[in-house]
């Protein structure tokens, strides 16, 4: 393999999750002989005769189909075609899932892959972003991995963990992100990542934001600007030590996601820093997110909506110079 | 004109790249947004790239059966002006949340709807930046070194509006550390602490000049001896007894008046200022306060003054005279609102009309400082004259 994108490496973690356990089988619409809506689950079924299991249009049944496999001691990775449509399964999800262990001790290790973020032109069903809301239920553990590296590795340690896990793949990274080996060892789930050091701002972003992020980095460079980003990786556990080092580093802040403004990732990240390392602040920490509205399809529009490197790099700008 | 580039747009979730099929316009040719411009082709469907403003077509660099990679640019047009500032591309515009839109709107549309909203937004200051403001970090990092706004005197601010920077700071400090530094004492902080909190408040000071040879006279009969100082204080003190109003603080927008007059006076000690408090200064005579003083200004020169003897005093008196002082502006107590000041004595030119020539006169400065929020020189000077008065009569004393 001489070069590796984020979608293969997913593939990859899936093919070497049910090679080596027994207990692991996928199961969602399309992932048999199909291969998947995003083709995440490529010539698995042939190679896994009876563990790649296409599944009826209800992800309510899904869901509850792949808790009740968990309870019997399986551990199932569910594919939904896309994060929007997780919200079929959504109780299924935080009031199944998410509550089993403390309602009866038995675990619920099950994988739940959400194809998510926005694409140009995939409109208001195709480009939610719904990490924040599955972080907001206590039991779930929400990852976001930004690296082909992290794609693999995390997926990896999301099967072989005893919760529920919320496993969010950003569909732009799929085809666009390349690596050259598959990773032997990563950082444990829970741990953020500096993605780039820096001394004078400290930006915390997560998912496909990040390569956005080190894109801005890059521009500001060229003025001078040394920026810090740090990869979330995980939402949920959330690294706050992490964050609030480098802000001890920098003393300003930037969050950004490409979720809605309301509440959210972005907002927790500044709650800690603020409660935990107001006196690390030498500016006052601002955050960037989309728009307050649902996700257009015009491409035109859909740029305006999301962050993008330059407006990234304009917030940036605009703290730099407090 | 701006260019702006036509990209290779993202034509479907699982497509990395297309091959160019056809060009549908021509270099030079006037183009609308969003009109088709390439034919596209991927293995699954032919698509078309669209203009992504209005301008005039300056060229296609993307050639024909090429493919390119999503993102790629495959050509210019020459926007309209109008066009760049829609796209943003004449200047950067500060990222605007839609909360704060609605916000604005709303505020636009106040008048005209009959229920107006009740919250205004908070009383916070509009800009956190000036060279006054002090981050979290500089406040945490100051206290941290035991520093105040008051030691930043002299630093050149590089933030918004020329406020001190954390940088800014941390360079001040590594280039003090290159200076020959010693320890104040903890004296020296005391007294720089409260005079820091004390000139938080406008002060002024008047003056007037009083003549001392009744005051000196009187002062040979007297056994033991009180100094000039102590008919100053007494004076002082008396002339408060009969309005206690400019001795009053000020806390918000009430006048706090004085409980008693009990009055402090100034004792240099080592490395700093001690002021030990004459209590109840107006029932007693001068007679009856003199070894109290002489007293409490030994016990200030060992630093052993009785807790009893400190603090709480409504005004000070100081002696800047015994330095040879004419003149000085003396701050008050953080708490005072005045401060009376006497200056050195000499022998001065007085005319006397009776004689018709000069007569030497013994006379010294009085000075009054005081909170101006308080009360106003009229108030201040009509004080200072009531007290220069009683010091002329010092048997009343």
């Amino acid at each position: 393999m001489s070069s590796l994108t984020y979608l293969d490496a997913i593939r990859e973690a899936q093919a070497h999750a049910l090679r080596d356990d027994p207990r692991v089988f996928i199961y969602g619409q399309d992932v048999g002989n199909f291969g998947g809506a995003f083709k995440a689950t490529k010539n698995l079924a042939k190679e896994f005769p009876g563990r790649v299991i296409d599944a009826p249009i209800s992800e309510d049944a899904i869901v509850g189909l792949a808790v009740g496999a968990a309870i019997e001691g399986l551990r199932p990775i569910v594919e939904m075609q896309f994060a929007d449509f997780s919200a079929v399964g959504f109780n299924q999800i935080v009031n199944q899932a998410a509550t089993l262990f403390w309602r009866t001790n038995i675990p619920c290790p099950i994988t739940v892959r959400l194809p998510f973020g926005g694409t140009s032109g995939a409109g208001p069903f195709h480009s939610q972003t719904p990490e924040t809301i599955y972080a907001h239920y206590p039991g779930i553990i929400v990852l976001t991995p930004a690296t082909v590296e992290d794609a693999y590795s995390m997926l990896l340690e999301a099967v072989a963990i005893d919760d529920p896990v919320i496993f969010c793949e950003h569909k732009l990274l799929y085809r666009h992100l390349k690596a050259e080996k598959l990773p032997t060892e990563a950082l444990p789930i829970g741990k953020a990542r500096i993605a780039r050091e820096g001394r004078d701002l400290t930006v915390v972003a997560y998912s496909a934001m990040v390569q956005d992020a080190l894109e801005a980095a890059k521009e500001l460079a060229a003025e001078g600007w040394e920026i810090e980003i740090v990869d979330l990786r995980s939402v949920k556990p959330l690294d706050t030590d992490t964050v609030v080092a480098s802000v001890a580093r920098t003393g300003k802040l930037l969050c950004v996601g490409e979720a809605w403004p309301w509440g959210g990732v972005t907002a927790e990240v500044m709650a800690r820093v603020m409660s935990e390392g107001f006196g690390l602040l030498d500016a006052p920490p601002q955050r960037l997110n989309a728009k307050d509205t649902p996700v257009p399809f015009h491409p035109n529009l859909w740029a305006a909506h999301r962050p993008t490197v330059r407006a990234i790099a304009a917030a940036a700008r605009k703290i730099l110079r407090q | 004109m701006p260019s702006v580039h036509i990209i290779m747009p993202q034509l479907g979730e699982s497509i990395a790249e297309a091959r160019v099929v056809q060009f549908l316009v021509k270099p030079g040719d006037n183009i609308d947004a969003d009109q088709d411009l390439i034919e596209v082709e991927t293995d699954k469907a032919t698509m078309t790239v669209a203009s992504p403003c209005k301008g005039r077509l300056e060229t296609f660099s993307a050639q024909l059966n090429q493919s390119y990679a999503v993102g790629a640019p495959l050509g210019l047009i020459d926007a309209t002006p109008e066009e760049a500032a829609r796209l943003g591309l004449d200047a950067i515009a500060p990222p605007k949340s839609c909360e704060t839109e609605l916000l604005a709107k709303g505020d636009a549309n106040a008048d005209k709807s009959r229920v107006r909203p009740t919250v205004r937004g908070l009383p916070v200051p509009a800009n956190a930046a000036g060279a006054s403001y002090l981050s979290p970090r500089l406040k945490a990092r100051m206290d941290e070194l035991g520093l105040h706004a008051a030691d930043l005197a002299g630093v050149a601010g590089s933030g918004a509006a020329g406020r001190v920077t954390v940088e800014d700071f941390e360079k001040y400090i590594a280039s003090l550390e290159k200076q020959k530094m010693s320890g104040a004492s903890t004296m020296r902080v005391a007294v720089a602490d409260a005079m820091r909190r004390s000139w938080s408040r406008p002060l002024a000071t008047v003056g007037l000049p009083a003549a001392l040879d009744a005051l000196l006279a009187h002062r040979k009969t007297c056994e033991p001896k009180p100094g000039p100082a102590l008919y100053a204080l007494r004076a002082l003190a008396l002339a408060l007894s009969e309005n206690s109003a400019p001795a009053g603080r000020l806390v918000g927008s009430k006048i706090v008046h004085p409980s008693a007059i009990d009055v402090g006076f100034a004792v240099e000690a080592e490395d700093g200022v001690l002021v030990p408090v004459l209590r109840g200064a107006d029932k007693k005579p001068l007679k009856a306060l003199t070894e109290r003083y002489n007293e409490l200004v030994e016990l200030a020169r060992q630093r052993r003054l009785p807790p009893d003897a400190t603090g709480g005093s409504v005004a000070t008196v100081t002696n800047f005279g015994t330095f040879g002082l004419i003149w000085a502006t003396p701050i008050p107590l953080p708490e005072q609102t005045l401060v009376l000041g006497l200056g050195a004595g000499r022998k001065m030119p007085y005319w006397d009309e009776a004689k018709s020539q000069f007569v030497p006169v013994m006379e010294a400065q009085l000075t009054l400082s005081f909170d101006h929020r308080v009360l106003d020189g009229g108030a201040a000077g009509r004080l200072l004259q009531r007290i220069a008065q009683l010091m002329q009569q010092p048997e009343k004393l």
